[in-house]
This record gives structure tokens, sequence and C-alpha cells, in this order.
């Protein structure tokens, strides 16, 4: 096990890293300068051409289909024709199983990370969800082999992924112990932990779910989401606050610690070392009100999906698009701190003018400084298909 | 069933709503809210599945691998069994036997007045099912997608069948006919004595309520947001009925109307004979658990911490409790107490 500390200076913006021991610039900590430090315990993994940023940094692939959503339905077949076009778009592969075959050998133990939060509807979609298992089937793995998680098995109960998926596919909650290889796992390793003190809490821990370490690659299938606190939930979110318990204490009104937290416990080496790929749902999106979007007024139809394997482009392309769709209808952008917009969670339900915090989208920005991707915009390739 | 024939209708629930008819049902007329804890018991994980109640013991499985039986007045314990691993079927009681399904695989029948094994049932994939019994034979489908018929007196397998999805609709039996869903879309009707098919109906996705028959009518919704009653004898459409979400929760059946939860967080009440819309309640949000309906009421636990009475005639809310959700927990109700099974694994006894 290694540990490495992270300090992160809110009002200087910046963020120090080093390993435990090592003298670290001492800031000042006045009430208006919170300095926030991250012990991150974890298993030194070595880190291939495929962690993360992987193969295409800076790649994103936006596959669009009109057929994909039709009378308030996910469409099975054009899902399909997303995905197989958009990894093709990705890779310069001319079939989809040498697209998939890049991150994926038969032998591998393929971690799927859902988004199961705002079910029923803003949620990784089963029909997606069904043709990544496909994809992975056609290179060789059994289902046998893939092991579909999140933190929260009752979330993941009602969208019906315990259900619905193909027979031999395991759906694990974080939340329960589950068994591999006739052992029997708890949710959560006791080895791998962030230990950061945010706001003088109880439990200063947050460990990392046991799935992470018994995979042998992680596919990140997060959805399109404004978030409250973290401005978008998207590649980085869905890795760092899904696969980490005991997070939602990072954010105490009007203040939120998703940045650096999201973008630090990305660098985990279990989760920077196996997570290939990242196809983000966007068949439905969320501009405010999210992750949960009680509200469908702020539900939009993006009808589409993004897929990179550089989670800070794709979630940087992802800001672009929530803060469009923002100013589309008047609402603030995400970056907004004016204290005049802030409100109770009733309040943001009703109003798009209104939020619970001060969102910290620049997580992604602090992400691409700690090498896991590209933020810049000139710096990104985006490949959008049309498909139909 | 022998056993609850012998008590009140009211106060014997012998498997998911009421019975094997899915009647949902309860004789007992409880317009008011319930005002006094009888009793409470906190379990050591969450609880999946609905409680049943017969000769005044409470049955209740939960993910901590337990069956557990409890006085139905006091709340002590009776005894336990223990499996191997989670379990999230609701039991099913018949004779002196309790049978439930576990995460391991198999179905266990348990004694119902000691608790000890008497027998179990090896099959494959985590079973989620119901186990549903008629005339000496207990059917149950599994996540691993395979159909099974057990001789009730003894486990041994009568027949099984392989399907190419997962099941995790509870079965309807009826002397010649069983019925039940399945994650591939379809509803199946096969033959009770062989398992040969009867006929199948491809919806537009998983089926994974649990159906019930009435007046000839096969009752279930889909995945696809639609709710159909099917031909029992053919598997032909008599009439649909679309709702705004996917659909997970089993239907309850009384007065001629049939009650269902959708996602997309209504109640809905339907006439059975024609699909004509009765009423429809406010959303909660979303609702994957079954209704219960009795003489006067309906009642559904939804997902976020409250449990929902409604008249049944009109829909008019009748009263609210907000105790803890449940994703999949019917409450029990007889003449004078309401046994509710929660996610965060409570069990309430309320006057």
């Amino acid at each position: 096990m290694n540990r490495r500390t992270f300090v992160y200076n809110a009002a200087l913006g910046t963020l120090h890293v080093g390993l435990l021991g090592t003298q670290l610039r001492a800031f000042q900590n006045t009430p208006s300068a919170p300095t926030l430090q991250i012990d991150i315990q974890a298993p030194d993994l070595p880190l291939s051409k495929l962690a993360m940023p992987g193969l295409f940094p800076g790649r994103v692939v936006q596959a669009s289909h009109a057929g994909s959503l039709l009378n308030g339905r996910v469409q099975q077949a054009p899902v399909g024709q997303m995905l197989d076009q958009g990894m093709r778009a990705l890779t310069g592969e001319s079939t989809s199983k040498e697209a998939w075959a890049k991150f994926i050998e038969p032998s591998d133990i393929v971690a799927l990370k859902v988004n199961p939060s705002g079910t029923p509807t803003t949620t990784t979609s089963i029909p997606l969800m069904r043709e990544v298992i496909r994809a992975l089937n056609a290179v060789g793995v059994p289902n046998r082999n893939i092991i579909v998680f999140d933190r929260n098995s009752n979330q993941m109960e009602v969208l019906g992924y315990h259900n619905l998926l193909p027979v031999g596919v395991r759906v694990v909650g974080l939340d329960g112990d589950w068994a591999i290889g006739g052992r029997t796992r708890p949710g959560y390793d006791p080895n791998v932990f962030a230990e950061m003190n945010c706001f003088g809490e109880r439990e200063t821990r947050s460990y990392m779910g046991s799935v992470v370490s018994e995979a042998s690659k992680i596919i990140n299938l997060p959805c399109l989401k404004e978030h409250n606190a973290s401005g978008v939930t998207g590649c980085l979110k869905n890795l760092a606050y899904g696969c980490f318990n005991n997070v939602a204490r990072t954010h105490r009104f009007p203040k939120t610690y998703t940045d650096p937290a999201i973008a630090v416990l990305c660098t985990a080496p279990p989760l920077r070392a196996k997570a290939v790929l990242h196809i983000m749902d966007g068949i439905r999106a969320v501009y405010h009100g999210g992750p949960f979007a009680w509200n469908p007024d702020f539900v939009w139809e993006a009808k589409t999906l993004l897929i990179g394997t550089d989670p800070v482009a794709v979630d940087r392309i992802e800001l672009e698009m929530v803060e469009q769709k923002r100013r589309d209808v008047g609402a603030p952008s995400l970056w907004d701190r004016n204290p005049q917009n802030l409100g109770s969670a009733a309040d943001m339900d009703r109003s798009a003018q209104k939020n619970r915090f001060y969102r910290e989208p620049g997580h992604i920005k602090t992400a691409s400084e700690l090498g896991l991707g590209r933020w810049e915009l000139e710096q990104i390739e985006l490949r959008k298909l049309q498909i139909s | 069933m022998g056993a609850h024939t012998m008590e009140p209708a009211s106060s014997s629930w012998v498997t998911l709503l009421g019975d094997s008819d899915r009647r949902g049902g309860t004789t007992a007329a409880r317009n008011t809210a319930p005002k006094e804890l009888l009793w409470k018991v906190t379990l050591g994980d969450s609880i999946r599945s609905s409680p049943v109640l017969a000769a005044g013991v409470v049955l209740v499985t939960c993910r901590d691998g337990h069956l557990y039986a409890f006085d139905a007045r006091t709340g002590r314990e009776r005894w336990s069994y223990a499996t191997p691993a989670s379990v999230h079927s609701t039991p099913s009681l018949s004779g002196d036997l309790v049978l439930f399904g576990c995460d391991d695989g198999a179905v266990y029948a348990v004694d119902r007045t000691s608790g000890g094994l008497r027998w179990k049932a090896q099959s494959e994939g985590a079973i989620w099912t119901s186990p549903s019994v008629h005339r000496g034979t207990a059917y149950f489908g599994t996540h691993g997608g395979v159909f099974n018929a057990v001789d009730i007196l003894s486990g041994r397998t009568q027949w099984s069948r392989r399907f190419d999805g997962r099941i995790h609709s509870s079965a309807y039996a009826t002397d010649d006919r069983v019925y039940f869903g399945c994650s591939d879309g379809c509803v199946y009707a096969l033959a009770s004595s062989t398992g040969a098919d009867a006929w199948r109906y491809q919806t537009g996705e998983g089926v994974t309520a649990s159906p019930a028959v009435k007046d000839g009518l096969v009752l279930v919704g889909s995945e696809d947001h639609v709710f159909y009653a099917l031909d029992a004898g053919s598997g032909a459409v008599r009439w649909r009925f679309q709702t705004g979400l996917g659909l997970a929760s089993s239907p309850a059946v009384t007065a001629g109307k049939v009650f269902f939860g959708g996602k997309d967080g209504h109640v809905y009440a339907l006439a059975v004979a024609d699909g004509r819309e009765i009423w429809k309640s406010p959303s909660i949000r979303q609702i994957t658990a079954a209704p219960l309906a009795g003489a006067s009421l309906v009642c559904v636990q939804g997902f976020f911490g409250t449990t929902q009475a409604y008249d049944l005639n009109t829909g008019d809310t009748l009263w609210t409790a907000s105790l803890g959700g449940s994703l999949g927990s019917t409450p029990v109700i007889t003449d004078d107490t309401v046994y509710l099974a929660t996610y965060p694994g409570v069990i309430y006894a309320l006057r």
C-alpha cells in the first residue's frame, strides 16, 4: 500500500501533492481560505497506456440518433448503432469488435460503473447496458466475468439492473457483501481509502469499493447531468463518488469540496489504471436539479452518447453542453457565485434560477492538472456523428 | 394451502398479496391511519420482500440471509433460519411448510413451527421470486433463467426449463397452466404438469412483475410502460393500458378492479373487464412494490419513505405513514393491525 497526500488551498485555488512524510508547503488557514488535506491509501499499481487519460487523450466522440428515444422509451437498436459507430470513430477501427479489443481482453474481469441515481429516467439506461455487454461478449468476455456495480443497490433494483440484464451478469451494490470466485467480499475494501476532514465530520474516511480491486478493467458509464454541488456529474464524479463511500460529506451549504475531492479520488491507482473507457449516456440529459432531477422540466432529450478514454475531455464537452442548455433557457451559469441565487432543495427543484450550493465544476480542470486528461477546448478533438 | 383456511381471511396471508390468487387481499376495512406502535424489530440488514402472516406468526426474510418468525402480538422472535446468502424472496406458506428462495440458487422449505429445514431444492441463479404452490407443486423462476416445478413434500424437481432471460416474476399457477414473466419481454403460459409451452406473448421490454389471473385474463405490467390483459387460454391481447413509465409492481385484483403502481409514481385502478381507468393517484415519484387491495382501501409502499392508503373506489387518500419506504414490500393489514417491512430493515406492527 502506498499513501499520498494532497493539500488544497481554496483561496489560492492550488493543489499540492506529496508522498506521506514529505514536508508540504504550509498555507494560512482562515475561514475564508480553508485548506483541505486528502490522504489516499491504495496499492500502487503500474499505469499502462490504457490508464486515464488512456489511448486517445483529448478525443471525444459524440454519437447522436434522433430515434434513440421514442415515446419516453430508450430504443435498443438505435442505441446499438450509436455505440457501434461511436466506438469505431473513437478508435479508427473498421469493426466494433476490433474497436473494443483495443481495451478489453477475453480474460478480463470487467466492471461496469453505472449511474443509477436519478431513477427512473435520468440513469444509465438498460438498453445501453445491454449493448455494452453484447460488445464485451463479442470480444470473448463471458457474462460471468462482467460485474455491474454502484454504491446503492436499492437504486439499481428500482431501475431494474438486477432483473433486466442478461443472465449471468453480476449486479453488485457496494452496500452489501458479494461473492466472486467462491469468496465473499465486503462491499468496500478496508485497506483502500481516502482520509479527509471537510467540515469537522465524525467519520473522515471514505473507503473504495472492492469491485474496483477485483476487476481488471472498468468501463465507466456516467450520465450527462448537471449536479447541484459539482456542476456536472460526469465521468470523473461517477468514478470518484460512485466508487468511494461517505462522500456526500464534502458539501455543506453553501460550500462544496467536490473540487478537488473528485479529481483527487480519481488518481487512486486502482481507478486510474483500470478505468479504460468512458461512455456517457446523454439520451436523456439534465441541465438543472441534478443528479436526481425530480422536476422533469429540467430534463431534455439530448439523444446522444459521449465516448472517450479521456474523462477530463469528455466531462469538459459535457460541461459545455449543459452550459449551453442553461443559456438557452435563461438559467445562471454553473460558475455562478451570486448569493441571491442560493436556495433550499425545494427552491432548486422549482426554479432553474436557484441552487443549494456554489457549484464547483473546477474539479474537471483540477483533474487535468493531476494528469488525468485535457481541459482546454483547443486541445480537445470532438468528433460528431449524426447517425439518423 | 390448508392451514390458512382455518383462520379469518383478514389475518391469514400465506404468500405475496395475501394468497395465491393475488386477490391482494384483506377483508379488513381500515380507513384511518394507524396511531399506535405495537412493536417494532430492527433486523441486521435491509428487507426487500413482503411479510406474510398466519396463525399469529409474522414471517419475513431479510438480506442478512435469514427467515424470521415473530409473534404477531408481541414481536418476540420465535425462531429464525439462516441461509448462506442474502434473501430477497417473499416467503410462501403451504401446510406446515414455509418456502422461500435464496441468492444461493436454492428454495428452502422450513418447518413452520420449529424453523427446522425440511428440504432444499437447488437451481441456478439467485431466486428473488416467491414460490407459488398449487396442488402439491411449488413453481419458481430464477435469475439464472431457469423455471422449476418442485414436489412440495420431497423437494424433488418434477420438471425445469431454461429461458433466455432472468425470471423475477413470481408465478401464478392454476390446475393446467402456470403463468410468469421474463426479462426477455415475454409472458409465458406453460402446462403445469410438464412445462410444455401453451403460449407466449412478446411485450416491448422485460416483464418483471408477477401476473394475476382473473376472469380468464392474465393481468400484468411490462417495463415497456404498458399494462396488459391477455386471454388466459390463448395469450391474445384483450386490452392494454398505456402508463408513463416502466411497470415492475405486481397487480392486486379485487371487486372487479386491478390495482398496480408505476415507476411514474402513480397507483392505477383499472376495470378488469375492459381496462378502463377508474382512478389514478397523484405521483409519489416511483413505485415498484405491489399494492394491497382490500374491502375498502388500496395501500402501497413507495420508494421514498411513505406508505399511502387510498379509497378503493375513488382513489382519495385515506392516510399516509412515513416510516421508511420500500422497493418491493407489500404491507399486511388485518382488522386491527398493520404490519410493514421497510427497506432499512425495520418491521413495524401498528394499531
